[in-house]
């Protein structure tokens, strides 16, 4: 044991006096120090809009609530915030939050009107991308890692010192094992230390960072070993590092390039703009369609309201919400399309990554951090469903007739309440898993 | 005439040293495949970006020219039912977008208008992506930008190093050729190694004349990544004869590029949203909501904030009530709202422009501490796709959602009568009479959206210009004095 302690010791002792050594490191933790800073910045503007927005809703709404008194006008004009909270981990992995939307504001109208607004930040920014931890390990750290390990051999071998040091040393692993062991240990603390100082501040849990150290580990190692065998043979440093670059390139840029257009010309996905194109001719259409083309096409979806469809005038609220219902029903095989083209470009997306540790090492923290496209489809779903809740809430006031009074206004459905009743459920079901 | 013939002899000289490096070059396994493969990206990233903005462009015509067909063919309405039934306008890509497509897959390309709401650009191509292509994009314009400046490192780190390693360096200078012109002479074949990088960018980017682009942003364009290369071709000769050891000037320069290239353009727009907070669109709305409150609702006339413009009218017509005015009263109101709302919609949104505007100059002054960030800026505004182009956009596309709105609520003031209008959903027939002609469906304007004049591009481009610029005058300035004491 105090033998290893020596060896490592000696090691950290050379590694001090070596500029260029403490140099990279202490590039490293400046920049995992500011990616976790501008991180921790960014969620902590994204919860304060929510705060705000949440705020600014409640006043929106009670004020319209005052101002309409018939239930199809209060349904009209009452909007509802939702929303999709940044999780304790999205400080280290942004993700891909600033391309998908996490908020909106939804009303009784047809939901593919609405689901595809999108509230995003400044394009130009998106586009150069955001510097985050998940970024500085998946693409820096192994141009830190081929920097610091290439010439592990090779820096030895041109200063003539390698085989001398190779006939002292006692075994090759007391040498450059403990040499190894010292830098990956030393770059790993650098990069990874601002970000349990991040987690700590935002409680992130100890599984999430157990996980998250692993990852890292397994693949800032995957890097070092890749370095030192490329280079066991070398006498050049240059030489080495050029090749090892060029890995780098292929893994970060090339195969993510070739896998994006090969699935781009596999799978095959409806325009975006066709769903609300399709909805608005629907909407509009109905207008000038008989009243039971519409009604039909509605209890079809809703047989409980039959008896009930029945027009006194030539505009009702009924018939309204009506036919915005039948306008999703009739976007909704293509917008279904639209999703599942985008699911199964996720999926095979994930097929593409097996050949790029990079983008495998992204796709896995933002799923950790639920800042991906599969959080935002999830997020999508939520919209949806809330929407149901509301239209399910409203069409026994707008069907059977009767004057509505404001005060079942007090069971409005909210997100808020939506959501959290959600994990309850899903608390309960994993609770009663556990039991059995 | 002494002068002379040493000037002469001094470029052939450096024409002597340009014409041994390539031969290393040649020579060497490394540099020939680093070259080949430089030259394999840049070509497949041309082509491949040509063809898909192609597409694009086409598809996106079309589609505008369907739109407006559509809209044209409605049959008799009522003329709000028309303002609801909104039309689309398309952000055809400018040309230069085949070299750098920009903001374009990061931005909705498509609008929906309608009366009284301004909605976002929807369906970007990014959230239909793969998500593959965060670190980097097959495009000229992330090749050049980010893989070139490593080609030119790789085969030219050793160009000066190299030879004072292998002791050469004692006996060039000695034979009478000065450390400058050793080092103008690597300059010139790494210069050349540049032109064959931009030949098939330039020869990209004269096609877009065809497109209806302009020779001088084309020049401007292909000028601003000359310009790039050589501060990097500026850098390599710099660490290459200021650091005495090859590995030494490699790692010095693998570090410059990945704080130039990788981490800077990100420090850069994280530092900028963090300076400068911009709130959504989301919070602006509620904004919006509050100060309309104050305006009424067009859509009901009787709303309390319309009684002056009531009065006015009986006024103006010299009648006691609403049915007596030769014009349609409610119509009057849905004019007059949606001018007024309008007003407060283009305020916000042009704070939230100016917002996003001042936004992404922080991020462009990170240029003078990056020529990365400066020929990317350089390179979308030049190309219009920068988010300035966006802007106009959206305020084209908001011009011709107000003049269609206007022009239909023009009918419902002109066309239809008030009573017409007011039993319009009393039974079939009424609701027959309450319409007006599908002739009123041409309001609309052919929409063609074009991207601002090649001068007020170049002259945005201006501080890129001149950041680049800055870069090569410090860098020349500072070899000359490590040429003086080459040994």
């Amino acid at each position: 044991m105090s033998y290893m302690f020596k060896q490592l010791s000696r090691e950290w002792r050379f590694m001090l006096r070596q500029k260029y050594l403490l140099v990279l490191l202490g590039c490293a933790i400046l920049i995992s120090g500011f990616s976790v800073q501008s991180g921790l910045n960014e969620v902590a503007q994204q919860q304060q809009t929510i705060e705000r927005l949440k705020a600014a809703d409640v006043a929106d709404r009670t004020d319209t609530q005052n101002k309409q008194d018939e239930i199809g006008m209060l349904a009209y004009y009452t909007f509802h915030l939702t929303y999709s909270a940044p999780s304790d981990l999205a400080f280290a992995a942004l993700g891909e939050r600033d391309i998908y939307p996490w908020k909106h504001r939804i009303k009784m109208l047809a939901i593919e009107g609405q689901i595809y607004e999108s509230d995003t930040q400044n394009a130009e920014l998106t586009q150069a991308g955001k510097i985050d931890f998940l970024f500085v390990i998946s693409a820096l750290s192994p141009l830190i890692v081929i920097l610091l390990f290439h010439d592990l051999f090779a820096n030895e071998r041109s200063s003539g010192r390698h085989d001398l040091l190779v006939t002292t040393a006692k075994s090759p692993w007391a040498l450059w094992g403990a040499r190894g062991a010292i830098r990956f240990i030393s770059l790993f603390l650098c990069l990874m230390l601002p970000f349990y100082v991040g987690a700590w501040v935002s409680g992130t849990s100890l599984v999430a960072v157990g996980l998250v150290s692993l990852c890292c580990f397994m693949y800032l190692a995957f890097w070092a070993i890749l370095s030192v065998y490329w280079g066991k043979n070398a006498n050049s440093g240059p030489k080495v590092a050029s090749g090892l670059i060029g890995i780098w390139v292929l893994f970060a840029f090339i195969t993510p390039i070739l896998g994006d257009l090969a699935i781009n010309k596999f799978v095959h996905s409806p325009k975006g703009g066709d769903i609300m194109l399709t909805q608005r001719e629907a909407v509009n259409d109905a207008w000038d369609l008989p009243k039971e083309a519409t009604m039909d096409a509605f209890t079809a979806t809703y047989p409980e309201w039959k008896d009930h469809v029945a027009m006194q005038s030539m505009f009702e609220w009924k018939w309204y919400y009506a036919f915005q219902q039948v306008g999703d029903q009739i976007a909704a095989p293509i917008s279904q399309e639209y999703r599942a083209a985008s699911q199964k470009k996720y999926e095979l997306a994930g097929y593409a990554s097996l050949l790029s540790p990079p983008l495998l090492l992204q796709r896995v923290l933002t799923r950790l951090a639920e800042t991906d496209a599969v959080a935002a489809h999830k997020y999508e779903q939520q919209v949806r469903a809330f929407h149901k809740t509301l239209r399910l809430y409203y069409y026994p006031f707008l069907f059977a007739q009767g004057e509505f009074d404001k005060g079942n206004l007090a069971n409005l459905p909210s997100f808020d309440k939506f959501i959290n009743k959600q994990h309850g459920v899903r608390d309960t079901d994993s609770a009663q898993a556990t039991n059995k | 005439m002494s002068e002379h013939s040493s000037s002469t002899s001094r470029f052939a000289k450096m024409m002597i040293v340009a014409k041994d490096e390539w031969r290393y070059w040649l020579r060497s396994k490394l540099a020939i495949s680093v070259l080949a493969i430089g030259l394999i990206l840049t070509l497949s990233s041309v082509v491949v970006t040509a063809i898909n903005t192609m597409e694009l462009s086409h598809t996106r015509h079309a589609l505008q020219e369907d739109a407006e067909q559509t809209f044209a063919d409605q049959p008799d309405r009522h003329p709000h039912r028309m303002v609801h039934y909104g039309h689309y306008a398309f952000r055809t890509p400018s040309p230069l977008s085949v070299l750098d497509p920009g903001v374009d897959a990061y931005t909705g390309n498509s609008i929906f208008l309608e009366g009284h709401r301004q909605n976002s650009a929807m369906f970007a191509d990014q959230k239909q992506g793969t998500a593959l292509t965060q670190l980097g994009s097959l495009t000229p314009a992330f090749i050049v930008q980010t893989l070139a400046p490593l080609l030119l490192i790789l085969i030219g780190y050793s160009s000066v190093s190299r030879e004072r390693e292998a002791q050469t360096l004692t006996y060039l200078l000695s034979q009478g050729t000065s450390g400058f012109t050793l080092i103008a002479g690597k300059g010139l074949a790494l210069m050349s190694v540049i032109g064959l990088i931009l030949v098939p960018v330039a020869i990209s980017a004269l096609f877009s004349l065809h497109e209806g682009e302009s020779i001088t942003a084309i020049v401007g364009f292909v000028l601003g990544y000359a310009l790039y290369l050589t501060v990097w071709a500026l850098l390599v000769l710099l660490c290459s004869s200021a650091l005495s050891k090859n590995s030494e000037s490699f790692t010095a320069l693998a570090l410059t590029w990945i704080f130039f290239c990788v981490v800077m353009p990100r420090v850069a727009s994280s530092t900028a949203i963090t300076t400068v907070p911009a709130a959504g669109k989301l919070e602006t709305d509620f904004a919006v909501a509050a100060e309309m409150r104050k305006l009424g609702d067009g859509h009901n006339a009787n709303d309390p904030a319309f009684a002056q413009i009531k009065a006015s009218l009986l006024e103006k017509y010299n009648v006691d009530s609403i049915d007596q005015l030769p014009v349609n009263y409610r119509g009057v109101i849905a004019m007059t709202s949606e001018a007024k709302l309008t007003q407060v919609l283009n305020e916000f949104a042009e704070k939230r422009m100016q917002t996003e505007l001042a936004q992404t100059n922080v991020s462009r002054d990170f240029g003078w501490l990056s020529p990365m960030v400066a020929i990317r800026s350089l390179s979308m505004l030049t190309a219009g796709t920068s988010i300035e182009t966006h802007h106009k956009f959206l305020r084209e596309a908001e011009a011709l959602r107000f003049d269609f709105v206007q022009g239909l609520n023009k009918a419902h003031v002109e066309q239809l009568s008030y009573q017409d209008d007011m039993n319009r959903n009393k039974d079939t027939d009424s609701g027959q009479k309450a319409r007006v002609n599908a002739q009123n469906w041409q309001v609309l304007d052919d929409f063609s959206f074009a991207v601002d004049t090649p001068s007020l591009r170049l002259q945005r481009g201006a501080p890129a210009f001149l950041q680049l610029l800055a870069w090569i005058a410090a860098l020349i300035i500072v070899i000359r004095l490590v040429g003086k004491r080459l040994v």
